[in-house]
């Protein structure tokens, strides 16, 4: 039986759908391409003499010089150390205090635990720059000005850390806990060996957050520091857009590259990990 | 001596009543099964034992050591969960070794044990996998299999079978019941499917209510239920509980002993010991039939109530027909409809 000439109802609904999916899929290479044309004139000025850096031509020169010169303007290896440790730290502190602190709001109960958790989630609806002054005061305090962990210490009780495992740990079926508890593992054991493994993902995503947003991180950072010693890559960076040296588009798109590549390289090897685990983990 | 014994226990939260005044004994080496409907207590009774709650009054001893305050651990015991608790990070080897590493017990002791299991359970292919590349009955050995290692007597276990569809159920529970009596473990099996305790079990609690309504084999609930809520929940189709009105009790007129005529009654009957009778049976209308194979369900009314009868083979009746029916004394259980307890025929029946 063939049907009737004219558009069925079912056929109008395929087209439909054809429709709107390429619209969704013409809107995702509208804001990919968005995303990546800063990047492309990175990499192009960043490999091309200057003056080619505002005029494209095909078969423009390469050059290794805008990194080189970069290179030597400032102490970029310091400067990386400086922000491999910072992310490193950060994360690290971050990793036991959110564990130790989303543990207790997911399985424990105790007095003022709601007050406490509304606390946590009160941070998350506060802006860091806010805080930019009490903090500087707090840290000049302790002593602590211009010094790496100086940079760090505002982010380690992370509110989104703590809320992201909360969540994560509270998915965890209790009778795997139970099945635990009836082994013997102790309340430690129990989230070392069932909390942790099977939240996995989620650390997995909110590691590469975290370590995306402090090594990009510069309000802060160029607050509290002021030498080499302490300065991330973000601020030395800075020193290239200032007005005194002058704006060398070449110069800063090299030093721009230099200071994302770690990231990106990371990112392209481990894309499919990354992905899975935001899938995961409910973060998108 | 492992023998599990509750003595007056309650549990409450808050002021909902859960468990009241629990009194049993598992003997050693037995199957015991609590069973009844969903919220009955059932699986609270079991926690309790297990340690995973604590009771609000009362003790609980297995062997001659009394374990109401001690934690899980101490209690020498292994429990199977209703949705087996393997950690999906762990492959089957560590699943099943996870408590023995718990308790730190040695390397070559733990292999050895590892091996045993996987035979008795037939996992020895599977020991590399992660759980979630298992069917839902390998998935039940594996679970089966961290109870066994334990080597501990006493073995608890929570709905372990509800996930599985019928006909792997079925053989499971001939696999748990055998690998009980060939263990010896004392098991406290808790299920709200009366063909599952029926079968497997060597002791049956029935519990409604957070209380007991009838601790005895499964042939004492079955002929000699102490409650009508218990022959109700006994048996496939369910006994027939009818209310004395005057049909009713023209129907069953020569079978109810008039010692206890006088008092308001519920009357009992087994479907399957209803008889068809050509003569001298009461006359009831057929509302539905249904053939199962080897038995056909009748569902008949008089008057206002309907009860099923059960034959066997296959009959073949038109809805709105009457029939004759009719039961002899032994199997009329009689019920106070007060509070539902049996009330016993003198001289009558088993």
């Amino acid at each position: 039986m063939t049907p009737p000439a004219g558009l069925g109802s079912s056929q109008l609904e395929i087209i439909t759908m054809k429709t709107v999916k390429g619209i969704e899929t013409l809107g995702a290479w509208i804001l990919g391409a968005l995303w990546f044309l800063p990047v492309v004139f990175a990499f192009w000025s960043a490999f091309h003499p200057a003056e080619y850096s505002t005029n494209f031509e095909l078969f423009a020169p390469l050059t290794f010089d805008n990194f080189v010169r970069a290179w030597g303007y400032a102490p970029f290896p310091r400067y990386l150390l400086n922000t491999f440790f910072l992310v490193t730290m950060i994360l690290a502190a971050q990793f036991v205090l959110c564990t130790l602190a989303a543990y207790s709001f997911a399985r424990f109960n105790f007095v003022g635990k709601n007050v406490l958790f509304a606390l946590v989630l009160l941070q998350l609806m506060i802006m860091p720059e806010v805080l930019l002054v009490e903090n500087y005061r707090t840290i000049s305090s302790m002593g602590l000005l211009d010094t790496i962990p100086a940079i760090g210490f505002p982010y380690m009780a992370s509110a989104f850390g703590i809320f992201l495992l909360r969540q994560s740990f509270k998915t965890i079926p209790n009778e795997l806990v139970e099945a635990a508890q009836v082994e013997g593992v102790s309340a430690i054991g129990i989230l070392w060996k069932v909390y942790v493994p099977l939240a996995r993902s989620t650390y997995i995503a909110y590691g590469l957050v975290s370590v995306s947003y402090h090594w990009n991180n510069f309000l802060w950072p160029l607050v509290i520091t002021q030498s080499v010693n302490s300065r991330p890559l973000t601020v030395g960076l800075a020193i290239f857009g200032a007005p005194e040296s002058g704006v060398d588009w070449s110069i800063i798109t090299a030093a721009t590259v230099m200071t994302m590549a770690p990231l990106l390289i990371a990112f392209i090897l481990f894309q499919r990990q990354f992905v899975q685990s935001f899938m995961h983990s409910g973060i998108k | 001596m492992s023998a599990i014994t509750l003595t007056d226990v309650c549990k409450s939260w808050d002021d909902f009543e859960a468990l009241k005044n629990i009194n049993f004994t598992c003997e050693e080496g037995k199957l015991l099964v609590l069973l009844g409907p969903s919220g009955c207590g059932k699986s609270t009774t079991l926690r309790l034992i297990a340690g995973l709650e604590s009771p609000t009054s009362g003790s609980i001893r297995i062997g001659d050591r009394d374990v109401t305050n001690l934690p899980p651990v101490k209690r020498d015991i292994s429990m199977v969960f209703q949705n087996y608790a393997l950690f999906p990070h762990l492959n089957v080897a560590e699943n099943i070794l996870f408590g023995l590493k718990a308790r730190k017990v040695n390397k070559a002791e733990q292999e050895k044990r590892l091996k045993d299991a996987a035979g008795i359970l037939g996992l020895d292919i599977f020991l590399g996998r992660k759980p979630a590349q298992l069917s839902g009955g390998q998935r039940q050995r594996v679970a089966l299999g961290r109870a066994i290692v334990a080597h501990v007597p006493v073995c608890l276990m929570d709905e372990p079978l509800s996930n599985l569809d019928a006909k792997l159920r079925q053989e499971m529970r001939q696999e748990i019941r055998s690998l009980q009596q060939r263990l010896g473990m004392t098991m406290v099996y808790v299920t709200h499917d009366q063909v599952e305790a029926m079968t497997i079990a060597d002791k049956i609690i029935l519990m409604k209510d957070g209380g007991i309504e009838q601790h005895g084999t499964p042939a004492e609930l079955y002929n000699k239920p102490a409650t009508a809520f218990t022959g109700n929940f006994i048996g496939n189709p369910p006994m027939n509980i009818l209310k004395p009105t005057k049909e009713m009790l023209s129907l069953c007129n020569t079978m109810i002993p008039d010692s206890v005529r006088g008092e308001k009654l519920l009357i009992g009957v087994r479907p399957e010991n209803i008889e068809l009778r050509e003569e001298d049976g009461c006359e009831v209308t057929v509302v539905a039939t249904e053939y199962l194979g080897a038995d056909t369900l009748i569902t008949c009314r008089v008057k206002e109530q309907t009860f099923i009868l059960s034959r066997q083979g296959r009959l073949v009746f038109s809805d709105g027909e009457t029939i004759k029916v009719g039961w002899s004394l032994e199997h009329t259980h009689l019920f106070n409809s007060a509070d539902g307890k049996r009330i016993e025929l003198q001289g009558g029946g088993k």
